[in-house]
């Protein structure tokens, strides 16, 4: 039986121990903002924090996150930081299929919260994992520019 | 609403599915009574099916195969070429022979593994110069067009010209790469089968699924699930996938899905067709054109397609935006064992649009002339003719957005602070190019009045709220936002009260297809004329319906046998210059800057436009130096997301773009196409980049590090 | 349905051990390289052989330390903690940044990349460069091996069944004094499997090569270097002759022997791998002004 903590609850599953963290919260907990848009690390539309670092859902067995602390884009959705960065992706325009845009907006939260003042080539690193096809990514660099503007002092409480 | 200009941009209509993840892409989607189906595919690239050995199915699990296709065998689209699942040859690798359906995909895969297949293999065409070679050989041109000049009248001045160049040049594959992969949900009722899933085209699914269930017109329904991307990947190949998921769904009695594997959706999809195109051109001392003949060679892969119709897009910009005289082309399409080619945003006007502006330089350069002097030079003007005897009617711009341009980038002056830079430093060089384009907005030919006939439905609720009924996609390109802002404007009402519910051929007519960069010009234009025509009659609380049908403008009509008339209603227009850095060491391109020129009559909201830009022309860039795929006997080489190489954030640099006014009449508030012409100019402006940093020419895209470093 | 699927995550590396002495099991730490190696269709958990065991949350495999003049790397830090450390050298930091993306960074370990073995792996070049030992340790006790005898072929290690690989040991890696680079050769700027690797070292003392060492990645199965042709350079007078670079730059040319795979082209390999080697030689910045 593993269990850990999915969006600030105590969850346990029976699983298999290499079954993919992805599947699990996609079917077993049917939380469907993590998407799959590869299984194998390239897309980052897996996305999601485990003690609070972005990792890839799809490359992680479940048996090695005993205990620790898994969040998904269900788990920021109510927060203050995830409403900065909701209205900057639809004022700078950085959605378009959305595919991708779960991800990146994890991968855009676990930067700002790293980094609450990034330059643009921090920007581009920070979501150089996730694969956008439908925008070209400038729009998106411009939704965590206006997100870190507009939410300063925000990004690193808790 | 009531927007002074209605570019002004407004908050995306699925902005918050999308940004929440809570929008169920048809992945995310579970049914009552769902099994999943798993492909059994081609192994090998040409032979007879010998004989078939299924396992031993555990309880729930079958195979499904032709024999359950109550209809004729064959995805309907334009040639009956394709079949459902093959059942007794097969054309290439990856090709469909089964589907084996069950509850859990671990047994699938297991299953899949254990089905066994004989088969007669033969002799297979692997590549395109193969098929060139056999062009003659029954079966291997599956299409093939030829206009222009006559060919005695170029000869006579050939003869008397002072030099005649000759070059050939390829282009490669390109795959869409849409973040979400392909998937297909066929629900099985009682008295329908519901196909929902991820498409660009409602009604081609529609179609294809009356012709292979051979059931009636009320049994088959398609609903469009939200869409994560399509650039033409998703036109036509989801009619194969419907057709499996709802001939399983029938046999099975059951509800199917079927949703691909990122490699699997790599190695067996349509892509951009390779081409090779071969010019060749008269030229006098001046090095003024006197004639220009070109062949355009597509490989199609294994089957016919939508292949035709991408060649004559191909032909139809194979001058460019140029005036040649003398102008002479043709096309072919030619079969190769390999995996069928199809849609891809641009539709066969990329690879000639990469070609001509190559060449064009080339030939500049020969006559050591400036390439962007000589090139305007040739530049078409509103009045001109095109190659097909048609016309440019309405006002082109072209002047005016490249000369802005050239003070945008600053052109001159980088010119000579980059030769400056190039002496001094020994390992990287940089370089600026252009690229002039078009795109033709709309189906080619008269494929709108004759194919096409779309209809579009307005409905107005008792609480007076207004929803299109229209069978587009929103796959990305914003349309649901668009379109109903052009109602909304037309019908004076607020925004939120005009709706846009995903597209079900159960409540909506056949608007067409999403495709052709026609949505906002055609169906757009449906729409406006249907919100005045509703405005007019609008009684408020009581349900009203409106339905407009579709109406040709008789221009010069277009005749696809002599290749003459209109190819197009209307054009849109581009200028693209790039800046380059390139590592003489390693090969590697660096993308330093881009400025962008775009024409598209008249921008519906000035956000998704722009988002249309820095989309487009990341793809069109990255088509001309970074994307490589390849095939080899056969096979698909770059099964990852990675191998291949689409670009990362890191790779794109910001786009300083601008789109001029220049209203049309027939598009709605004066909008034409803009989805495609944003990725046209990308190639040719990087690869004239490349050209300028290296000083030396290139017959071929992608222009990968490997191609550079072979050069130096 | 799936057959049971055994698993352990201990406390303790030394319980972790004992358990790898009783049973050959599969080393998981980061996952990115076994969770793709043995990654099954969609919707299917990776079919991986034997027991897994997971070891990247054993703290006493993420310890970072300074003896003497050597550094010490615990096998299971991850690229990002070795980013975040101020005891990493600069060119590796520099390496670590060309790998992947943030996320995958997040999981990786060093010690995944090196006992993963790829041609590709991007920290072992460098690595090799700086003569970097590790540490493996079994029940029967530790044993320091080179990282070029450790690596014998393509994902081939010379681990026995029962050893982890617990730290990375970098020799007199502190000393200051030496120039090192690294240069990685991707179809991209980022997630990019290396095509080309490259690091060079080299240390002058009085206008004299005192140290010279290079390796080249991706260019075959394993790391290519070669102690004899560097030896060719010890001695010789700073700038260097171009025959001395021509002499070097062609003993390799005879050693590398790249292939043609779904990413590149051998002639491109060796080519860029020798445009690199020459590069470095030639270069200015580690020459008196
Ligand atoms: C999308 C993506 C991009 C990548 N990009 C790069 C890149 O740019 N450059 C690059 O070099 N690599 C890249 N990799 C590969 C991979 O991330 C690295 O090799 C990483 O360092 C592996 O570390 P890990 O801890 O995840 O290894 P794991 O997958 O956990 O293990 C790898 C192998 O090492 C063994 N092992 C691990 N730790 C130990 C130990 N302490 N003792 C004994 N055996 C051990 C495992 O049994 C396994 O055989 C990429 C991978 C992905 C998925
Ligand atoms: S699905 Fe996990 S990175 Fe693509
Ligand atoms: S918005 Fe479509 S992939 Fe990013």
């Amino acid at each position: 039986m593993i269990k850990f903590t999915l969006n600030g609850r105590l969850v346990e599953t029976d699983a298999p121990p290499t079954a993919r963290l992805l599947d699990l919260i996609r079917d077993e907990f049917t939380l469907i903002g993590t998407k799959e848009g590869c299984g194998e690390g390239e897309c980052g539309a897996c996305s999601v924090f485990v003690n609070n670092h972005l990792q890839n859902s799809c490359l992680i067995p479940i048996g090695s996150i005993d205990g620790t602390d898994v969040i998904t884009i269900e788990g920021i959705m109510e927060s203050e930081q995830f409403k900065i960065l909701d209205e900057s992706y639809s004022s700078a325009g950085g959605v378009q299929c959305g595919y991708c845009i779960p991800g990146m907006v994890m991968a855009s939260a676990a930067l700002l919260s790293k980094n609450p003042h990034p330059s643009e080539a921090e920007i581009r690193e920070g979501i150089s994992g996730n694969l956008c096809r439908c925008t070209g990514y400038n729009m998106i660099v411009d939704a965590i520019n206006l997100a870190a503007k507009k939410g300063d002092g925000l990004w690193q409480k808790k | 609403m009531n927007l002074k200009d209605i570019s002004t941009s407004v908050p995306k209509k699925d902005h918050s599915g999308k940004v929440s993840g809570q929008l169920a892409y048809i992945s995310d989607v579970k049914v009552e009574n769902m099994v999943y189906g798993v492909l059994v595919r081609s192994p090998i690239a040409y032979g007879k099916i010998k004989s078939i050995q299924l396992p031993n199915f555990p309880e729930g699990y079958e195979a499904v195969g032709a024999e359950q296709i109550p209809g004729p065998n064959v995805v309907k689209i334009i040639q009956e070429d394709q079949p459902i699942f093959a059942n007794e040859w097969v054309n290439y690798i990856g090709e469909p022979i089964l589907m084996l359906v069950g509850k859990e995909l671990d047994i699938l895969y297991r299953l899949l593994n254990e089905v066994k297949i004989e088969f007669d293999e033969l002799q297979a065409i692997y590549t395109l110069d193969d098929a060139i070679q056999q062009k003659s050989a029954p079966g291997v041109t599956m299409a093939s067009y030829e206009f222009g000049e006559n060919l005695d009248v170029i000869s006579t001045i050939e003869q008397g010209a002072h030099k005649i160049i000759e070059e050939e040049y390829s282009t490669g594959y390109q795959e869409h790469v849409y973040l979400e992969p392909q998937g297909m949900l066929g629900i099985y009722k009682d008295d329908e089968i519901v196909v929902q899933g991820s498409m660009q085209c409602l009604y081609y699914i529609k179609n294809a699924l009356i012709s292979a269930l051979a059931c009636g017109d009320d049994e088959v329904r398609v609903v469009q699930s939200p869409t994560g991307g399509g650039f033409g990947g998703k036109e036509e190949f989801p009619s194969m996938m419907a057709c499996h998921v709802a001939v399983a769904a029938n046999a099975v009695k059951k509800s199917v899905m079927l949703v691909f594997d990122r490699s699997e959706d790599m190695v067996v999809t349509t892509k951009r067709h390779p081409a090779k195109i071969k010019y060749r051109t008269a030229i006098d001392e001046e090095g003024n054109i006197l004639s220009m003949c070109v062949d355009v060679f597509l490989d199609g892969g294994a089957n016919a397609g939508l292949s035709s119709v991408v060649l004559q897009r191909a032909l139809l910009n194979s001058a460019g935006v140029y005036k040649i005289p003398h102008f002479h082309a043709k096309g072919y399409v030619l079969k190769t064992n390999t995996v069928p080619n199809g849609a891809f945003r641009g539709f066969g006007a990329p690879q000639s649009f990469a070609g001509i502006e190559s060449h064009i330089g080339h030939i500049s350069k020969l006559s050591k002339l400036d390439p962007l002097d000589y090139k305007r030079k040739y530049l078409v003007k509103q009045g001109d003719p095109t190659i097909t005897k048609g016309q440019f009617r309405d006002p082109i711009l072209m002047e005016d957005m490249i000369e802005d341009l050239l003070n945008a980038s600053d052109f001159k002056s980088k010119k000579g602070e980059f030769q400056r830079f190039n002496q001094q430093n020994l390992r990287y060089k940089k370089g600026i190019g252009t690229s002039l384009f078009l795109h033709g907005c709309g189906f080619t030919g008269s494929g709108e009045r004759d194919h096409i006939k779309a209809t579009v439905k307005l409905v107005k609720s008792r609480d007076d709220k207004v929803l299109l009924k229209i069978s587009n996609s929103d796959m990305g390109q914003g349309i649901y936002t668009t379109l109903s802002k052009i109602v909304a404007q037309a019908l004076d009402l607020p925004f939120d009260r005009v709706l846009y519910p995903d597209p079900d051929t159960k409540e909506v007519p056949d608007s067409g297809p999403t495709v052709a960069s026609r949505t906002t010009m055609i169906v757009g234009k449906l729409l406006e004329r249907a919100a005045k025509k509703l405005k007019a009659q609008w009684q408020p609380g009581v349900e009203q319906e409106v339905v407009e049908n579709y109406v040709h403008r008789e221009m010069i009509p277009w005749d696809e046998k002599t290749f003459t008339g209109d190819a197009y209603p209307a054009y849109s227009w581009g200028v693209n210059i790039v800046e380059v850095e390139v590592d003489t060491l390693t090969g590697n391109v660096k993308l330093e800057k881009v400025y962008a020129n775009y024409e598209v009559g008249k921008v519906i909201d000035d956000r998704i436009m722009k988002g249309q830009i820095d989309g487009g022309l990341a793809q069109g860039l990255a088509y001309g130096y970074l994307e490589k795929m390849t095939s080899k006997e056969g096979r698909i080489q770059q099964k990852s997301i990675s191998d291949y190489g689409p670009p990362t954030s890191m790779d794109v640099v910001s786009i300083e773009s601008k789109v001029f006014d220049n209203p049309y009449a027939d598009g709605p508030y004066g909008a034409k196409g803009a989805g495609e012409l944003t990725l046209i100019g990308g190639a040719p402006a990087v690869q004239a980049a490349i050209e300028d940093a290296l000083q030396t020419s290139f017959q071929q895209i992608p222009i990968t590090p490997e191609v550079i470093i072979e050069s130096l | 349905m799936a057959e049971k699927i055994t698993a352990y995550r201990f406390d303790r590396l030394d319980q972790t051990l004992s358990q790898l002495n009783k049973e050959n099991c599969s080393i998981i730490a980061g996952g990115t390289d076994v969770m793709v190696l043995h990654k099954s269709r969609r919707g299917v958990p990776p079919k991986i052989p034997n027991p897994v065991i997971f070891i990247d949350h054993l703290s006493e495999l993420k310890r970072v330390y300074q003896n003497q003049k050597d550094l010490h790397i615990g096998a299971c830090c991850t690229y990002s903690e070795l980013l975040e450390d101020p005891l990493i050298p600069l060119p590796l930091k520099n390496a670590i940044k060309t790998i992947a993306a943030p996320a995958i960074r997040n999981r990786g370990t060093l010690g995944g990349n090196i006992c993963n073995a790829s041609p590709a792996g991007d920290t072992l070049p460098l690595l090799y460069v700086y003569n970097a030992k590790l540490l493996l340790r079994s029940v029967n006790g530790d044993r320091v091996v080179a990282i070029s005898d450790f690596i014998q072929g393509v994902r081939r290690v010379g681990r026995q069944h029962n050893e982890i690989l617990v730290e990375i040991i970098l020799p007199s890696v502190l000393e200051e004094g030496s120039h090192v680079v690294f240069e990685k050769v991707g179809n991209r700027n980022a997630d990019a499997i290396a095509k080309v690797g490259f690091a060079g070292l080299i240390r002058v003392n009085d206008s004299r090569v005192e140290d010279v060492r290079f390796a080249f990645g991706a260019v075959g199965p394993t790391m290519v270097r070669s102690v004899d042709i560097e030896k060719k350079l010890l001695g010789k007078p700073i700038p260097l002759a171009d025959s001395d670079v021509a002499e070097v730059v062609a003993a390799f040319d005879k050693i590398i022997r790249p292939i043609d795979d779904q990413r590149s082209t051998a002639i491109y390999r060796k080519k860029v791998a020798l445009n690199l080697l020459r590069y470095f030689l030639s270069s200015k910045q580690y020459q008196p002004n």
